[in-house]
This record gives structure tokens, C-alpha cells and sequence, in this order.
């Protein structure tokens, strides 16, 4: 099996890559530390799993040679699992690019990264619901101090593709329920 | 099924609104700091402080260990030791390996020190750990320190404006600053940049002015006193040729957009990791290079080579830089090691003007095998490019440095 970490710029995806495989990959606080893919081994289960860290792209549509790698590693790993690592301070964007990959068919599992970063902001986000609209594993993880890492490696095995028509469902359905709530709490 | 970006969007607004709960917005300490060192008025303060701290260190570090412990290690121990017991002094192998000596007064005598030597056990090793090693750990150390912080980004705020003129912007200052460890990760690093406009300019001008850390160490040994002007020479060049280029060079050289990540407390262990394998992959390259060059530029001295060279580009070296024809040696060198080139040449008599030219034409003439290499692995046309806009660099810069002397009176 192959999993590849993928996310924007920043969003800690070396320090899951460390992680996860023992490896010593540069991390840093800035975007742009890796412009190259890196690839290491972990054991799944008794299973030998390929993890690639791949470059920060902001989308599946690249702005410079960096992101032209990360695309070009997703592309040419059709049966590859994805590991979409997202800074739960910005969570809009990084569900974007989650969408792009789950639209192009491959299975996915979020990792809300940074929640320490997130809780400073006085960002909250409901990962459970989100689970359930999405329809894949949502994780909430500080991957820095090694927060939340085994539950998404355990959770590994229930990423599979989704049909974006369900989620658009899901969402339909998330918000008229919480409005007929709303409306009994109201009256 | 695949969605309009649109349409992705307003899914996302949906999955958000049920999701996502946005509290009051604090602002935080961490929030002031972060403003402090990006708004000009107190960044640039900041951030020429931050410069001046990061240098003071590199220097005080660096000359602890190299003058306080590695040139008496090297000068009273093992130099005098090696010249005793390596056998055949005087041969070729001896002065290859060991020491070169002088002649004086008619007579064959032995080196008093290891960058007079020239031999691969002596110089080459004294140059690799005892100048080298100390300023790469200390330079890396500082480094992981601001990367870690987060302070690199706000730099690249700060410098936006000035590094537009020369065809970049900001984020460039994050190559540039990597090459001053060691320009080969500098030019991996340039596929930050967005265009190939700005991939070229960033790499012809890293390869041609940014000294690498090993550089800055040796010269911050031999030649403390002259650092100031020969760094002031290649920050020069760098923005003269960065604003021709940036007119010459055909593309688009396009805004940036960065997210300033917060400030973060680094991590010992991250710290650790990264300086440790940084240095380790630094003198994976370093060591042999330190060592083959100057095997190669010994054996080219015992041949004859650097002399009928020297001879022959004499007119060029002394009319034209107005430096010694004996340069020619270091200069070869330079392709190798840069490091090493320095060393030599802060054995060879000249005026200090001559010096600082010539250490500044070490840094321009050529990048190192090393970063050749890389660069060709980015494209060989842009390598070709390079290289012509190189040579042009070094006569006209070369003349014109040498010009300034003469204008000054000091060459």
C-alpha cells in the first residue's frame, strides 16, 4: 500500500512524514520547505506501507515547480491512499484541495491538523459532523507533539472513494436538520 | 464527479457553516509580536538586529573554535608531526600530501603553518574541519532557530519592495539566505519562485554572489579585517546585475502571496535533527571536494601547470583585476572548492585591495562542482545562461572593482 501526505504549504506534513516513518525530514516554519518528494516505510498492521511526503500545493491546478511535483506524484499513483493533512485555522482551503482529490476518485482520510493553532484563534470545528458530511475519517491532531497520529493511522483502513454527489447531500441534509432543530429549540 | 470551482466553493461554505465555529478574536501577544517585526517602521530595526546578532555569533563561534583550538591542534601539532614522519620530504608525494615548503635563500624549508602548506593532510583537512565544520554548525544552528521561530517569512515581507527591483520578491530571500549555508540546497530551494524568469535571475545571481558558509568561515579566518568590503562588493553586484538581469531577462516576475505562519516556540529535538543532518550532508560533498582539490591543484603546481597558466593569463589577472598572476592557482581550485581557493590565496603576497579583489573574484568567477552540478539537474539551458551572463559578470564586475581602486588610489 502507498499513502501519500498531501496538504498546502505549512500545514506540518514533514512532521507527520517523521512521524509516522522515524525519518529525518527538514521541518520548518515556513512555507515552501519541501520542493521535492521524500518517500519512507512504516508498518500498518503487519503491512509494509510506502509514505511519500509530498510537496505543499495550494490546489490540483499548479502555480510553480514545486506544486507541479505534488501534483505529478498524485497522478501517477492512481491506487495510491491520501492523507490530506489541513490546518484546522484554515479549514476552508484545505477542504478545497481535500475536494479536488476526492473528486479525482481516491481515498482519502482528513488529518485537522495545528487544533492547538486553531483553539488559540478560538477556532472550534465540530470533526464528528464533519466526519459524517464528508463520509470519510476526520482526525483532529497536534501532529507536533504527536497529538491524534495513531488514531489517524488506525483509521487508515476506512479511507475509501467518495462520490461528491453524496457529500452535497450530506451537507443538504446537515443543515435541514440543525434548521428543524433550531426551529423546535425556538419554539 | 467533478465540480466547478464555484460549486466547490459553495459546498464548502455549506460544510463549513455546520462544522465550523469561529470565536471573538483575541489578539494575543504572539499576534503584536508578529506585527511588530513585519510593519517597516519596527521591522527593519528588528530585522538588522536579528542580522547583527545572527553575524556576531557566527563569528565569535566560529573563531573560538578555529582560533582558539583547530590552528593550535593543526599549526603546533599535527603539522609538525606529519613533516617528521611522512617519508621523503621534498618529493613530490611530500609536497603533495604534506607540505609544499619554500624555497629561501637557496634552501628547502618546511611550512610553519597549515594554510602555507598546500598539502592534503594538512591544508585540506585544516580547511575542512578545523575552518569549515565550526562556522557550518554555527550557521545552521542559527538558522533552524529562525526557521523554526518563523521568522523567515516575515523577512520576506520586509524585503519584498527592494528584491521587486531586481526581478524576485520577497520569498526569494529564502534561496538566498539557504545559500549562504551552501548554495546547493540554495538552488533546489529556488523552485519556490514562480516563474522561469525568476528562477533564472535567483539562480545566476546565487551562483555567482552568495559565498557559501564554508567561504564565509574561511574568510572570516584569514582575512577578518577585509570582510565588510568584500561582502559589501557581492550585496552590490548582487542588486546591480539582479536589475539588469530583471530588464533583460524575458517572462513575468509576479506578486506573491504568503501565509505568515505564527510564531512558534522551536523544538530542541527538531533543532537537533535538522542541524545535525544538514552538517552531515554538507560534509558528505565537502570533505571529498576539500581533499581532491587541493590533491589536484598540487599535483597541477608539481607539473608546472599553475605557473605556465599564471604566466599566460598574467595580462588579464594583473592588467585588467590588478591582481597577481599566482591567483591563477586559487582560481582553479575555486571550481572545486571555494573554500579552499581562499585559503590559498591569503598566503600569496598582495596589497589588501588586491585581496579584496581577489577573494570577490573567487566568489564570482565560478560555482563550485558541487553547485554546477545542481544546477544542471534544473536545466541546462538555464545553466548555459548562467554561465554566459557569469563571464560577463566577471570582467565587467572585475574591471570595474579594479577601476574603484585605481579611482581611490588604493589599487
Amino acid at each position: 500500500m502507498k499513502i501519500l501526505l498531501m496538504g498546502h504549504p505549512n500545514v506540518g506534513k514533514s512532521v507527520f512524514f517523521n512521524r509516522l516513518t522515524g525519518a529525518n525530514v527538514t521541518e520548518s516554519n515556513y512555507p515552501g520547505t519541501m520542493v521535492d518528494y521524500t518517500k519512507g516505510w512504516m508498518k500498518i498492521e503487519g503491512e509494509d506501507v510506502e509514505i511519500v511526503d509530498v510537496p505543499g500545493t495550494f490546489s490540483l491546478d499548479p502555480k510553480d515547480r514545486a506544486e507541479e511535483v505534488a501534483v505529478a506524484m498524485l497522478h501517477e499513483n492512481r491506487d495510491a491512499k491520501v492523507i490530506s493533512v489541513i490546518d484546522a485555522s484554515k479549514i476552508e482551503r484545505g477542504i478545497y484541495l481535500a475536494l479536488e482529490i476526492i473528486e479525482e476518485g481516491y481515498p482519502l482520510v482528513i488529518a485537522l491538523n495545528m487544533r492547538d493553532v486553531a483553539e488559540d484563534k478560538n477556532i472550534v470545528i465540530d470533526a464528528d459532523r464533519l466526519e459524517r458530511i464528508l463520509g470519510i475519517p476526520v482526525v483532529s491532531t497536534v501532529a507536533i507533539a504527536g497529538e491524534g497520529i495513531k488514531e489517524l493511522v488506525s483509521r487508515l483502513k476506512e479511507a475509501k472513494p467518495i462520490n461528491v454527489e453524496d457529500i452535497i447531500a450530506n451537507a443538504a441534509n446537515a443543515s435541514n436538520t440543525e434548521s428543524v432543530a433550531d426551529a423546535g429549540g425556538a419554539a | 464527479m467533478k465540480l466547478s470551482t464555484g460549486d466547490r466553493w459553495d459546498l464548502i461554505d455549506k460544510i463549513s457553516k455546520e462544522t465550523v465555529t469561529f470565536g471573538a478574536y483575541k489578539h494575543t501577544l504572539k499576534d503584536a509580536i508578529g506585527e511588530l517585526t513585519v510593519k517597516p517602521m519596527t521591522g527593519i530595526p528588528v530585522a538588522i538586529a536579528i542580522m547583527y546578532g545572527f553575524w556576531s555569533m557566527f563569528g565569535s563561534f566560529a573563531g573560538f573554535f578555529t582560533d582558539g583550538f583547530f590552528v593550535r591542534l593543526f599549526d603546533a601539532y599535527w603539522l609538525p608531526w606529519l613533516q617528521e614522519v611522512f617519508p621523503g620530504q621534498g618529493g613530490w608525494l611530500y609536497a603533495i600530501m604534506v607540505d609544499a615548503g619554500g624555497i629561501e635563500s637557496g634552501e628547502f624549508v618546511l611550512s610553519s603553518n597549515c594554510l602555507e602548506s598546500f598539502g592534503v593532510l594538512t591544508s585540506g583537512l585544516f580547511v575542512a574541519i578545523g575552518v569549515v565544520l565550526p562556522a557550518i554548525i554555527i550557521f545552521y544552528l542559527m538558522l533552524a532557530l529562525l526557521e523554526d521561530i518563523g521568522y523567515m517569512p516575515r523577512l520576506a515581507v520586509l524585503l519584498d519592495t527592494v528584491l521587486h527591483r531586481v526581478g524576485l520578491h520577497g520569498y526569494a530571500i529564502v534561496p538566498t539566505i539557504l545559500s549562504l549555508g551552501c548554495n546547493v540546497p540554495g538552488v533546489t530551494a529556488t523552485r519556490i519562485l514562480e516563474t522561469k524568469k525568476q528562477r533564472f535571475i535567483m539562480m545566476t545571481l546565487l551562483a555567482i554572489f552568495i559565498p557559501c558558509g564554508a567561504q564565509i568561515g574561511i574568510m572570516q579566518d584569514v582575512v577578518p579585517d577585509l570582510m565588510g568590503w568584500i561582502l559589501l562588493y557581492l550585496i552590490i553586484g548582487y542588486f546591480i546585475f539582479g536589475y539588469i538581469l530583471n530588464k533583460i531577462v524575458p517572462g513575468k516576475a509576479p506578486e506573491f502571496l504568503i501565509d505568515v505562519p505564527p510564531y512558534r516556540r522551536p523544538m530542541p529535538s527538531n533543532i537537533g535533527k535538522k542541524v545535525g543532518g544538514r552538517v552531515r550532508g554538507f560534509f558528505m560533498i565537502a570533505i571529498p571536494f576539500v581533499l581532491i582539490g587541493c590533491a589536484l591543484v598540487g599535483i597541477l603546481y608539481q607539473l608546472g601547470v599553475i605557473q605556465f597558466l599564471g604566466d599566460m593569463l598574467a595580462p588579464v589577472f594583473v592588467g585588467w583585476f590588478g591582481v597577481p598572476a599566482e591567483t591563477a592557482g586559487p582560481l582553479i581550485a575555486a571550481f572545486l572548492r571555494k573554500d579552499l581557493a581562499v585559503a590559498q590565496l591569503s598566503v600569496i603576497e598582495m596589497t589588501k585591495y588586491q585581496m579584496i579583489t581577489a577573494v570577490v573574484l573567487v566568489s564570482i568567477y565560478f560555482p563550485c562542482v558541487a553547485t554546477f552540478a545542481m544546477m544542471l539537474k534544473e536545466g541546462w539551458k538555464e545553466l548555459l545562461g548562467s554561465l554566459a551572463v557569469l563571464t560577463v559578470v566577471v570582467f565587467a564586475y572585475g574591471g570595474l572593482i579594479h577601476l574603484i581602486g585605481k579611482l581611490l588610489g588604493v589599487a
